[in-house]
């Protein structure tokens, strides 16, 4: 039998070494203002309008706000304003 | 969803069953491995109102999961430390099981791959005076850590000589420099976006880079076979390029062979494409292009220099044009070979003059680069072309509009043997160059 031993090709990834903790969740989204951030292509916005009102459907006092990023990434101001006015955030590509 | 969570809100995307891979490299690319997400089958893009709807009911539960309950890391199963090691009934034996489960777990290209032994490594370092811990770069689209010795470890996989490890190394280094994320979004796309790598300067004829016949498989093209191969094997390896992680292409591209050619500066009327770039001529450099697509433009029979202008710049017209921006034109590569650059060189025209000319002529139909895109209700036509949708298709066929907003926009590299046919390709964003000579050992 022979042993080949060989340098792994790999990179471990930099988000992997400085990697960060995603935030706590609320218990419920009882009474909390959903993002609903859009990057502008067809279909996603039908589907995070549906999420939108089945969490209204299914918790009292939800809020819905829309924004449209018009690309993925969104860019930043829209990013900001969604997290400055919503307690969560919903995204789709779509693509 | 990353940037909202470090604002304190948490996030949640949809994403589409072949996007998960991706969903799980890119949250550990981009520094938060427990990120979340939920699962629905199908792409929306492309999808009836009703299945998008019914397949965001299906995945409500896991929404309101996500969004509510504790979250953990997602293994993304990669090994980035181990030695390898591979058993069998003698060395060949062992190696053909290296290379059965490399490219099983889609290590390689899918090609015979050369065993890194740390003997051949240490071999392969001697071309570089770099230390094998010298971090190079974050490597896009995924931002792995390209050491020096990750780098010649792929080189070694890809077959290539320690002579050829400094022009790895810069064209590595050439992509991280790529706009100001490394190109990450391009590279990730679901069009068949590809690097080309071009080389300039003494090293060309020294390393034997083809400048003629350059594209394409075969013994005048083994230095730009092996050097491109190189570098595919470390953006896969180190940038995480694998498809359905973050190469998320749909159909593909023989471009993403990826080639290293150089550039016939011998039989050009002009100075090298890297001293369009800043750099000397007896300087040596690798360019980094990332290219979009491929045309052949013949000439039969042109000899003035407006006339074979004329017949590129009408080459250039072909593909589809972005409304996402105001102005939104496209980039081309233009692979001129001598029999067309001599003439226009030395009928007068300067490179700049060239590239000025054939942007001035690349003009097609705006109506034809959209005919069939529906404008009305995608908001990625932005309101500097909402005016369109006032048009019928009959009107936006009559504008006219240049392919390239600006000359700049038009780089000309002289490539080739003898024959007046010209490559075109897309290309974008602006190419990054890099100089070789600081690498070497």
């Amino acid at each position: 039998m022979h042993l080949l031993e060989v340098n792994n090709p790999v990179a471990v990834q930099r988000g992997v070494l400085n990697a960060l903790k995603a935030s706590p969740r609320p218990q419920s989204l009882e009474g909390k203002t959903v993002g609903l951030l859009w990057s502008g292509t067809h279909g996603g916005d039908i589907a995070l309008n549906r999420a939108g009102e089945m969490l209204q459907e299914r918790f009292g006092g939800v809020k819905v706000n829309f924004y449209n990023g018009n690309n993925y990434p969104a860019p930043p101001p829209i990013v900001r304003q969604a997290g400055e006015e919503c307690d969560v955030v919903i995204g789709a590509t779509a693509d | 969803m990353i940037e909202l969570e470090k604002m304190g809100r948490p996030a949640v995307a949809i994403v589409s069953g072949r996007f998960e891979k991706d969903a799980v490299a890119s949250s550990r690319a981009f520094g938060m491995p427990d990120l979340q997400w939920v699962v629905v089958p199908r792409i929306y893009r492309n999808l009836e109102p009703e299945f998008s709807i019914s397949q965001t009911e299906d995945a409500i539960d896991d929404l309101i999961g996500s969004l509510t309950s504790s979250i953990d890391e997602r293994k993304s199963g990669i090994d980035t430390e181990n030695t390898l090691r591979y058993e069998g009934t003698d060395r060949y034996d062992a190696i053909l099981r290296m290379n059965t489960e490399l490219n099983n777990e889609d290590l390689g290209d899918g090609l015979f791959l050369y065993p890194a032994t740390p003997e051949a490594v240490a071999g392969m370092l001697t071309g570089t005076k770099l230390p094998p811990d010298h971090v190079v770069c974050d490597m896009p689209p995924g931002f792995g850590v390209a050491t020096v010795e990750k780098i010649a470890i792929n080189s070694v996989m890809a077959g290539a000589k320690p002579e050829h490890l400094p022009v790895v190394i810069a064209a590595v280094k050439a992509l991280s420099k790529l706009q100001k994320d490394g190109g990450k979004s391009l590279l990730m796309s679901t069009s068949p976006q590809a690097p080309l790598l071009i080389v300039n300067g003494p090293l060309t004829k020294q390393l034997g880079v083809n400048p003629r016949s350059a594209l394409g498989p075969g013994r005048d093209n083994q230095v730009n076979t092996v050097i491109g191969r190189a570098f595919l094997l470390c953006f896969r390896n180190i940038g995480y390029w694998y498809p359905g992680h973050m190469d998320m292409d749909t159909i593909g591209t023989t471009r993403k062979f990826i080639q290293c050619i150089g550039e016939n500066e011998d039989m050009s009327p002009w100075d090298g494409f890297h001293v369009d770039q800043g750099f000397k001529a007896d300087e040596s450099t690798v360019s980094v292009f990332v290219t979009d697509g491929e045309l052949d433009v013949q000439d039969q029979g042109n000899h003035t220099a407006e006339g074979l202008l004329r017949n590129l710049a009408y080459g250039c017209i072909f593909g589809t044009r972005s409304l996402q921006s105001k102005k939104g034109g496209g980039q081309r590569l233009i692979l001129m070979p001598p029999d067309v650059a001599r003439p226009v060189g030395a009928q007068g025209f300067s490179k700049q003059a060239a590239r000025e000319f054939i942007q001035e002529h690349a003009v097609g139909s705006l109506g034809q680069m959209i005919e069939y895109m529906p404008l009305e209700g995608e908001a990625r036509v932005t309101e500097e072309w909402k005016w369109l949708e006032k048009l019928t298709p009959k009107q936006r066929l009559e504008i006219s509009i240049n392919v390239m907003d600006s000359p700049s926009d038009c780089y000309i590299v002289v490539v080739g043997a003898d024959r007046a046919k010209t490559a075109v390709f897309p290309s974008g964003p602006a190419p990054v160059t890099e100089g070789i000579d600081q690498y070497m050992a």
